[in-house]
């Protein structure tokens, strides 16, 4: 017990992206305010960025730091996108609440 | 094993990403959320310190707390307002298969924990550069460099499509009688 608890290894860090990508699947599937969900979205995407590293630390190989920057650039391009939709969305409901935005449905 | 400090740090900064996304995601208030998100991205931060993505850590900073963090507060600057009913979970059944999930995300992370290898490798076993801002240049230009230019490309179509989705005079918005 003592050992998992001072002697930090990779599955650590595993498991602390699994945490937090629960968390933001939770957010993102039970907030109805959009902008909660993309920030959600974020922090599912950090996680998984955070798992790459860990593995990237364990082989020793830098190939994981290339694909996480990647995710990084991407992530701020979707953030960029999915924030311009919220304010465009706003302007034209007046609000911002996902389950109310039905005029897609058949 | 004895109590160090490098196990002390990990877990104050893993107690903080864990508490400080949990605090976000549990908010009604939005500008909270938004800062509490940023308390969680520096200590994600520190994690790619500790990883030995030095790069990483210093981009995570500059790019989540600092660009797209402000994005967002001035998105809710326009948006200013609380919701009535934040949580969709409803019901027994919801409620019963949400408590089933977390039953089975703990059971599977147990498991990874108990199997994880004992040690992480020490730096001396990697290239001495590991995740230094050089070598990330380097793979960034020679491996990376067909994803390098393509992102630029992604993210200039990402900048010229939020511009014109935003932009007051879209088409597609309806604009409000007598505006």
């Amino acid at each position: 017990m003592a050992s998992i608890l001072w002697n930090i290894s990779v599955g650590h860090f595993l498991a602390l992206g699994a945490v937090l990508f629960a968390i933001g699947v939770v957010g993102a599937l039970l907030r109805r305010n959009a902008l909660i969900v993309l920030m959600s979205v974020e922090l599912m995407l950090n996680a998984a960025n955070l798992t790459l590293l860990a593995f990237a630390r364990q082989r020793g190989d830098m190939h994981g730091q290339g694909l996480a920057m990647m995710v990084i650039a991407l992530a701020a391009a979707e953030a960029a996108v999915g924030l311009a939709i919220v304010v465009s969305v706003f302007r034209s409901t007046r609000h911002a609440n996902i389950d109310r935005l039905t005029s897609l449905k058949h | 094993m004895k109590p160090n400090a490098h196990a002390i740090l990990f877990w104050l900064f893993s107690a903080l990403a864990v508490g400080g996304s949990l605090i976000t995601i549990t908010r009604r208030n939005l500008v909270s959320a938004v800062m509490w998100l940023v308390a969680t991205f520096m200590a994600i931060a520190a994690l790619y310190a500790f990883l030995f993505a030095h790069f990483l850590a210093v981009i995570q900073v500059l790019v989540y707390a600092g660009a797209i963090m402000v994005l967002f507060v001035f998105v809710v600057m326009i948006l200013n307002k609380d919701e009535e009913e934040p949580w969709a979970l409803r019901g027994l059944i919801g409620k019963s298969l949400a408590i089933a999930g977390l039953g089975y995300l703990l059971f599977r992370l147990g498991g990874v924990l108990w199997r994880a290898p004992g040690k992480i490798p020490q730096k001396a076993l990697m290239e001495p550069d590991f995740g230094s801002t050089q070598a990330m240049g380097r793979l960034l230009f020679s491996d990376y460099l067909f994803p390098f230019e393509a992102i630029s490309i992604v993210l200039l179509i990402a900048v010229v499509g939020a511009l014109v989705l935003a932009h007051p005079g879209h088409p597609n918005v309806d604009e409000e009688p007598g505006h």
